[in-house]
């Protein structure tokens, strides 16, 4: 057996859930967790089990809709609401996931960096690269380099063993709830949920899962690969916060950005620790700029019913071809500008998620709801109570998330 | 009551419809049709109001245009209307759906819907499937108009004719042909690969089950091996038999070997025994040899057999066979010596041994030979096909030229990619 066949062996045991779960730490999210741990310590660990359980409640119900319908989360909206929520929906994930793929790119680009490489270089080759490899690389390829990069996120939890935590209080401050009303506080909860339930993944996990044409017979092994994925996002989200925790907490060293917390332990940790931060950003920000735009471009074609595939020539696929590669292009152009206003583009990009994942959310729970569609798989009459009870809950979190990046609390 | 004008569905529905004295009656929910002859006409509005839907007949409009609606009834004449799965409404059944565009071979969504006037009825006479249908929903199609101006293009319609449409069910909800289904069957079966990979596994494997076995077989060899399983599993057994049946053996232990064991097991089971052992042999290989690439159907005709005779039969062999340029020659052993083209054995002397035309410089790998290697000797040497001989000489299979072509260059269907 050659090393490539295991490889996609083990490839096609790992499924859409646990590859959903991998892309969605991206830079944004690595940064979120690693600027918590940083300012708070342990104290934030506990928000990770009900972020979990209400990844776990909404990816399930999402898994569950691309199996019994065998279409995507776009398809589905546009169906049954038609055209003028697919198109508002899709302009919103367009500028949301255009912001994404900045924040993405410029994680790439800081831990170039970092590592002593000019992003006026880095940033080209990057997009570049990204862009040869969708349109000309074959989907077996594409696939090895995706499955490489997932592993690489292990980087972290070596990260967080290697920082040699007091394993006590780690557990402690992951069981038990304590609640600081410190504006700051209150805003890093907020967005750690916010940085792990996404409107794009959403999409992204059920057209997989419709894409890999997953049987009702076998959703529960389905259910399983996203129940294990979900675990995984926030175990790879807590060795994060442990390892800026760990060692940067007690210094009092604070960090705005994902590729700060990897120059910071370079003294504290040594090469290692700093090598396999920076290495790991430079992973999931390339990963999320893969995937990100590419899923973007899938999703408007098929709402919108316009032809798509990587392997389209600009003729063939007009809008696919110029939704994929404008994003690409126009996120390193806006990275490479000097002075750019990066910050604002990424509370823009935040903001539009916000504003996005309840219409997103409330879209799904009717549609998994609707007996013409679902059949017997609608929700359980209790499950509804969790579900709903989950999703307002998001909603007015990040309401006032949204409402505080304009208006600041006074803390 | 007379309709002469065209107006698209979106200029209708949300608009209000009034009764005699001007009073609004409700508002245009849905638009329900019915079969007619030649297209599907328009049987009645289903109107809102104050959230009660009501069923208002065609022949109750005494005016019906893009601008004005209006009824010669009052709202208590009006039936009460509930949705009933069996109507076909143009909303619910139809807008938004996605159809087949056989001419190119990609999967549209209807944006609009054309009516016309035809004999005092409203007809069902194209789909919107362009941008312009979609403007128009958005209410922004003048203004698409203008911007297009600006860059001195034209904003063209895309439109196709009712008459086009075959759906596959009654309703649109499942997906709709732009051909009349007999004609599937005469698209090219890579076509209807590229058709089939881009509907959702359940709506490729409706679309199959119309097919005859041999387009079937053809076309299911073109698409990508999770889709070849998703369809052959949601067949009955018989059926997928049949169907394997009819494919060259190497594709067909492809299929079978990613199939789950208990059904690929059962296929197998129903297959003919002689079909059955040759994919059984096939699947002991891995993937991406010259083992697993090879097929086990070639012609072999031993050395002492006069070149009339061995003419003859191949008359009768060749129509099972896929590859038929190579005659390989093997020894009582069953071990290959030679091999002649189909060139020679029309040109040589009828009464001339296989053994005089042979050529026994031979080419060949072993079945464990990666794939890359054996496409490079094809290539080096300009052959067809390629023998796989173990180290006793014994003759496995060929590996054919479009084998390799399929894996230096995967057809577009197989190549389809997911949403990574």
């Amino acid at each position: 057996m050659t090393r490539w066949k295991r490889f996609l062996i083990f490839l096609s045991v790992m499924g859409p859930g646990i590859i959903t779960a991998n892309i969605d730490n991206d830079a944004s999210g690595i940064t979120t967790y690693s600027v918590a741990g940083a300012r708070f310590g342990y104290a934030l660990l506990w928000t990770l089990i009900p972020t979990t359980v209400a990844l776990v409640v909404i990816q399930e119900m999402i898994a569950r809709m691309g199996v019994v319908t065998g279409k995507g989360l776009s398809d589905l909206i546009r169906e049954n609401y038609g055209v003028k929520a697919a198109f508002f929906m899709m302009l919103g994930l367009l500028i949301a996931n255009f912001g994404n793929t900045v924040a993405n790119l410029a994680g790439w680009a800081a831990s170039m960096e970092i590592l002593g490489m000019s992003k006026y270089i880095m940033v080209p080759i990057g997009a570049i690269s990204i862009w040869i490899l969708v349109t000309k690389g074959s989907y077996r390829f594409v696939e090895k380099i995706l499955l490489f990069a997932c592993l690489l996120y292990f980087g972290y939890v070596i990260s967080g063993f290697m920082a040699k935590p007091d394993w006590t209080p780690v557990l402690k401050s992951t069981l038990i709830p304590r609640i600081k009303w410190d504006s700051e506080y209150v805003m890093l909860s907020i967005a750690i949920i916010g940085t792990t339930i996404t409107p794009w993944m959403q999409f992204y996990l059920q057209s997989s899962i419709a894409e890999k044409g997953i049987k009702k017979e076998h959703y529960k092994a389905s259910r399983l690969d996203v129940i294990i994925g979900c675990f995984i996002t926030d175990i790879i989200s807590f060795f994060i916060i442990v390892t800026c925790g760990t060692l940067l907490f007690p210094q009092g060293i604070r960090i705005h950005e994902a590729s700060e917390a990897a120059l910071a332990l370079k003294p504290l940790a040594g090469d290692y620790a700093y090598l396999i931060f920076s290495m790991s950003l430079a992973n999931a920000s390339l990963l999320g700029a893969i995937i990100v735009p590419l899923a973007t471009a899938y999703y408007i074609c098929e709402a919108m019913g316009w032809e798509a595939g990587v392997n389209k020539t600009f003729k063939e696929a007009p809008q696919f071809m110029w939704i994929y590669t404008m994003t690409i292009a126009l996120a390193s152009f806006v990275i490479m500008i000097p002075g750019a206003p990066l910050v604002f583009l990424m509370v823009l990009s935040a903001v539009i998620n916000g504003l996005l994942l309840p219409f997103v959310l409330v879209y799904a729970l009717l549609l998994v709801n609707d007996k013409k569609l679902m059949g017997e798989y609608t929700n359980p009459k209790s499950y509804n109570y969790i579900s709903w009870g989950t999703i307002v809950t998001i909603i007015v979190l990040t309401t006032f998330l949204i409402i505080t990046t304009f208006v600041p609390l006074n803390g | 009551m007379p309709f002469f004008s065209e107006v698209f569905s979106s200029e209708i529905i949300k608009k209000p419809v009034l009764d005699p004295v001007g009073e609004e009656l409700g508002r245009v929910k849905d638009i329900m049709i019915v079969k007619g002859d030649p297209l599907p006409r328009i049987s009645a509005l289903i109107i809102e109001k104050k959230n009660k839907l009501f069923n208002l007949q065609w022949t109750d409009l005494n005016i019906f245009n893009k601008r004005i609606i209006s009824s010669r009834v009052y709202i208590d004449n009006l039936q009460p209307y509930e949705f009933e799965e069996d109507d076909l409404l143009i909303v619910r059944d139809i807008l938004d759906k996605q159809i087949v565009d056989a001419n190119g071979a990609k999967v549209v969504r209807v944006n609009d819907i054309k009516l016309e006037g035809y004999n005092d009825n409203a007809v069902l006479i194209a789909v919107d499937v362009g941008m312009r249908g979609i403007l128009r929903r958005l209410g922004v199609e003048r203004g698409g108009e203008d911007f297009m101006r600006l860059f001195k293009r034209h904003l063209s319609y895309n439109l196709i004719s009712w008459n086009y449409i075959q759906p596959l069910h009654p309703k649109l909800s499942e997906i709709a042909l732009t051909v009349p289904r007999q004609m599937v069957s005469e698209l090219h079966p890579a076509d209807l690969a590229a058709i089939i990979s881009q509907v959702s596994h359940k709506e490729g494997a409706t679309f199959f089950k119309d097919l005859d076995v041999e387009t079937a077989a053809e076309a299911l060899s073109e698409l990508e091996p999770d889709q070849q399983a998703a369809i052959i599993t949601g067949m009955d057994t018989e059926q997928a038999a049949d169907i394997i049946e009819e494919m060259p053996p190497d594709e067909a232990a492809d299929i079978i070997s990613d199939l789950p064991a208990e059904k690929a097991q059962e296929i197998l089971g129903s297959l003919e025994k002689e079909d059955a052992e040759d994919i059984q042999e096939l699947m002991g290989h891995e993937e991406d040899t010259a083992g697993g690439i090879m097929t086990n159907e070639y012609i072999a005709y031993s050395p002492e057999m006069t070149v009339k005779e061995a003419s003859d039969r191949f008359k009768v062999n060749a129509k099972e066979v896929e590859t038929v340029y190579y005659i390989y020659i093997l020894d009582k052993d069953e071990k290959l010596i030679g091999v002649t083209s189909l060139r020679e054995l029309l040109l040589a002397e009828p009464d001339c041994s296989l053994a005089d035309i042979m050529e026994t410089n031979l080419k060949t790998v072993p079945p464990g030979e990666d794939e890359m290697v054996v496409a490079e000797i094809i290539s080096k040497y300009n052959l067809l096909a390629l023998p796989v001989v173990d180290e006793n000489g014994y003759m496995h299979g060929v590996v054919t030229v479009d084998d390799i072509i399929d894996v230096l260059l995967p057809p577009a269907a197989k190549r389809k990619r997911r949403r990574v």
